[in-house]
């Protein structure tokens, strides 16, 4: 496999719990995989882990081969900015601003040009199919249209991996089926790494590999 | 930092910016008003002394007139000896110092309230009641080397049908009328009825047996200086005077008619900057207030900035982008409204009270105990230097605020709160 993240050995408690034990897995460049696991097994905090938003309290994650476990809280969100796209299962948009916004989101403290930054989320909208949306507000999407520019969102920064939590938690299982649809196409088109949590068998199973998490462990690896 | 993701959150929360901006304008307007009134009134206790060109008039009480007959010195004006003009001009700060001589004179027909000054050829050098020269309503006004030629307020020309080139008789002297005055255009300060050459006056005096008789009068003295002295060591010269002519000395100036002005004008000139600054900081801790509650209500949005790349710097420049709009906006708007104060301030009028020892009508005469007073309207004027002052303090408290609060907002652990629904 042609690596592109690598988790080795990683170790995370809050207070007495041990949310993540003695986790490794390996991403590769086109990777898509699915981690599942029931409520409480680990499966967000290492997804977290893996995004740099949580550090480990022993363990390291290799991107490309570099270390990014002794980065400060900055270097990481550059590096984020740089490589990760992440979506969430509440989609987490801006509510004031309008889709195109949204998705030009984190671009703002770049150097870039408003329109250049403009011409870049159109891009993306189009890609996802929300390029007639562009104006919209959250509040006026669907759930599956924002999860849509929630992905368009993530993709914005031409990541090399986009980390997905539960992406299909808040949609129905039509709409489900539609944002996995174009994860799939963008993990084809784009070969962008990805990689979703999710509770759901059936989601996991549009995966082409599945990592099972028990009590912060991994306990079962499918292909 | 995105100016229009900044101004997109600031109308959406439109209430809460409007309230912010309301009290910002409230308290900048409060700070500048305040100063403006304090400014005016101040400007208004200098009016009596500037309308006659002078900053200090120093006087000298004196005793009451044994007989009031003939020429007598009123009881506020002592003679002022040579020696004590000449010291009181080589004070520092002391510009110039115009002389004069005032006296009643009781005739068995008539009396007069006669002022002896000092001509003047130029308005540029008169210092004190030299500056009637502009007030002349017909003739001339008097000259140097004049002698035994008077000039005469209009109005009390009217009352006793005096005419041009007529005489009247002062202390058995005959003068000869060469000009009218309008006194009414140079205030009530060194008001008289009959202005002649010092020299003259100081003739009258020095053989008046009333005035000699209670007073030690020598050639050359007057008894009532007008001193035009450096803004910046006004106050310093009026003490000077006050020890120089001793315990009876009666010194008006700016500050003496700021103490008479009353209890609201004391009040703003003592605490002006302490209320004003008081209502500032008010408005500060409601804009704390105010960016606190927003940035609690954006978490999820500050948490998102983190997940999504934004540096820490990042985030706290475009959250203290919003405090500085808000408190540079409420500084313009508290501008406005202090204008429009200080508009309303200027159609009010202020009375300032001329103290009884510069009245020059004696109290048992006629209308000479009623109290005197100048009304003219309040000039209050917007100081540029504390506006600008009170809108930089404003923006940068706004700037400081949102320093804070975004620097403690920035810290978020996006983890926590992007897990929590």
């Amino acid at each position: 496999m042609n690596s592109l993240l690598q988790a080795e050995n990683l170790h995370k408690t809050f207070g007495q719990v041990e949310a993540v034990r003695d986790v490794s897995l390996e991403v590769g460049k086109t990777d898509f995989l699915a981690i599942i696991g029931r409520s409480g097994s680990g499966k967000t905090t290492a997804l977290h882990l893996l995004a740099g938003l949580e550090s480990p309290n022993s363990g390291r994650i290799l991107f490309q081969g570099k270390d990014i476990s002794p980065l400060n809280e900055d270097s990481l969100a550059l590096w984020r900015r740089e490589h990760v796209g992440l979506v969430f299962q509440s989609f987490y948009l801006i509510p004031t601003l309008s889709a195109l916004e949204n998705v030009a989101f984190p671009l703002y403290p770049s150097s870039m040009t408003a329109k250049e930054r403009h011409r870049q989320a159109i891009t993306r909208l189009k890609q996802v199919g929300m390029g007639h949306r562009q104006k919209h507000r959250p509040g006026q999407l669907s759930g599956g249209e924002q999860q849509r520019v929630a992905i368009a969102r993530a993709l914005i920064n031409n990541p090399n991996l986009i980390l997905a939590d539960e992406p299909t938690g808040n949609l129905d299982s039509e709409t489900g089926a539609e944002i996995m649809q174009l994860l799939r196409k963008l993990n084809l088109e784009d070969n962008v790494a990805v990689v979703i949590i999710t509770h759901d068998p059936e989601v996991a199973a549009e995966a082409d590999r599945v990592i099972k998490m028990k009590d912060g462990k991994i306990v079962g690896n499918k292909y | 930092m995105n100016p229009g993701y900044l101004f997109t959150e600031l109308l959406q929360r439109r209430r809460r910016s409007l309230a912010v901006v309301i009290s910002i304008a409230l308290g900048v307007s409060l700070f500048i008003s305040l100063q403006a009134y304090g400014a005016g009134y101040r400007q208004a206790a200098r009016a009596p002394m500037a309308l006659i060109g002078a900053d200090i008039a120093a006087q000298r009480q004196g005793d009451v007139p044994e007989a009031f007959e003939g020429p007598v010195f009123p009881h506020s004006t002592a003679p002022i000896h040579r020696d004590e003009v000449e010291a009181i001009r080589s004070l520092p700060g002391v510009e110039s110092v115009g002389e004069a001589v005032l006296f009643w004179d009781f005739d068995p027909d008539q009396f007069l309230v006669v002022l002896g000054l000092e001509p003047t050829v130029s308005i540029d050098k008169a210092v004190g009641p030299g500056r009637l020269l502009t007030a002349v309503r017909d003739g001339r006004f008097l000259a140097q080397n004049d002698h035994l030629k008077a000039v005469v307020d209009v109005s009390f020309a009217e009352e006793n049908s005096i005419k041009l080139d007529d005489t009247v008789l002062i202390a058995g002297r005959t003068f000869s009328i060469v000009g009218l005055v309008d006194t009414s255009r140079t205030g009530q300060v060194a008001n008289a009825n009959i202005y002649i050459p010092l020299v003259d006056a100081r003739e009258i005096a020095g053989s008046a047996a009333s005035v000699l008789a209670v007073h030690d009068f020598q050639k050359g003295d007057s008894n009532i200086l007008f001193i035009k002295a450096n803004q910046a060591q006004a106050e310093n010269v009026t003490e000077a005077v006050e020890e120089l002519l001793g315990d009876q000395s009666l010194v008006s100036s700016a500050q003496s008619f700021g103490k008479v002005l009353g209890a609201s004008f004391q009040l703003i000139d003592q605490f002006g900057w302490v209320i004003g600054l008081t209502g500032l900081l008010v408005a500060i801790a409601g804009l704390l207030r105010s960016i606190s509650s927003n940035l609690r209500e954006r978490r999820r949005d500050i948490a998102l900035m983190r997940a999504v790349g934004w540096l820490r710097i990042s985030i706290v420049k475009q959250l203290t982008a919003e405090a500085v709009v808000l408190s540079f906006a409420g500084g313009i708007a508290g501008l406005g409204i202090a204008s429009v104060i200080t508009f309303i301030l200027n159609q009010t009028s202020v009375n300032i009270p001329v103290p009884w020892e510069l009245s020059p009508t004696p109290h048992f005469l006629s209308g000479g105990a009623l109290e005197m007073g100048l009304t003219i309207p309040l000039p209050a004027q917007i100081d540029w230097i504390t506006a600008s002052a009170a809108l930089l303090l404003a923006v940068l408290c706004g700037a400081g605020v949102g320093i804070v609060l975004a620097g403690r907002a920035a810290n978020i652990k996006p983890a926590e709160v992007l897990q929590d629904e």
